[in-house]
């Protein structure tokens, strides 16, 4: 009896092993899936996103780890959740990108008009005889060198948004604006209004 | 100085100002330009509006280029 139960401990171990090695394969193609499904917008994710490309990382990192220590069923388990986080990291990759296009098309309507409304005014003040209360030579000056800045950090811009680099772009139209806003100031006119309250 | 912008547009930078008593063109043009003589830059901006640069009325939003 006794030898019966010793075999059949035996055997149990055995079984349990075998099952946990065929967990292997499954394992390695869920890790591969998931790489594959991850490579096309790694890159941009980590730009773009780069919080919750870090968590997904992480979660294939920490699933390759236990599959390298010979865990297969945990490894798998582990894989077989990734599929879902690069759905969600995918998601929130177009939600960002949506949004900083309506922030770049709003921009690039709307800097335009500010630059306007600043040319016009130098243009009519290059003209003048005396320059207004407020605004001496050296200032005036300066506003010239900081429109020329205006102009060239707008191309840039533009230059970025090209060619699809959307953050640089808006950086680039926020670092313009805050010099138009200077401007402005500068020659005694006012900033546009912020948006009424909705 | 006098200018406004109108509230809504987070881009717009036109600039307006509302007539005052005893204004003309030629003193509004010195209080944004320094030169009187460049009224001629607020009545083409304002044609729209006006048909005399001596005629402008008290509370009427004038554009400044």
């Amino acid at each position: 009896m006794k030898h019966l139960i010793r075999v059949l401990g035996v055997l149990i171990i055995a079984a349990l092993v075998a099952a946990c090695a065929n967990q292997r394969v499954p394992a390695e193609a869920a890790l591969k899936a998931a790489d594959d499904a991850l490579a096309p917008i790694k890159a941009e994710a980590a730009k773009y996103v780069p919080d919750q490309a870090k968590a997904v990382d992480d979660a294939i990192a920490a699933a390759r780890d236990t599959f390298a220590k010979g865990d297969y069923a945990a490894a798998l388990t582990a894989a077989q959740a990734l599929p879902a986080k690069i759905d969600e990291l995918k998601t929130a990759l177009a939600a960002k990108k949506d949004q900083l296009m309506v922030a770049w098309k709003d921009m690039e309507g709307g800097l335009p008009k500010m630059v306007e409304a600043i040319t016009s005014r130098m243009e009519i003040l290059s003209k003048s005889k005396k320059l207004p209360k407020g605004l001496d030579k050296a200032a005036f000056d300066q506003a010239k060198v900081n429109y020329d800045s205006v102009k060239t950090l707008w191309s840039e811009a533009t230059a970025a948004a090209g060619g699809g680099d959307l953050m640089a772009a808006i950086a680039k139209g926020t670092e313009a604006k805050t010099k138009a806003t200077e401007i402005l100031s500068a020659l005694g006119m006012q900033p546009p209004a912020p948006p009424s309250p909705k | 100085m006098g200018d406004e912008t109108k509230p809504g547009d987070a881009w717009d930078a036109t600039q307006w100002h509302e007539v005052k008593p005893g204004e003309t063109l030629w003193k509004i043009a010195e209080q944004y330009y320094g030169d009187g003589s460049l009224y001629t830059q607020i009545f083409e901006a304002n044609k729209d509006t006006l048909d005399d640069p001596n005629k402008i009325k008290v509370g009427q939003k004038l554009r400044i280029p």
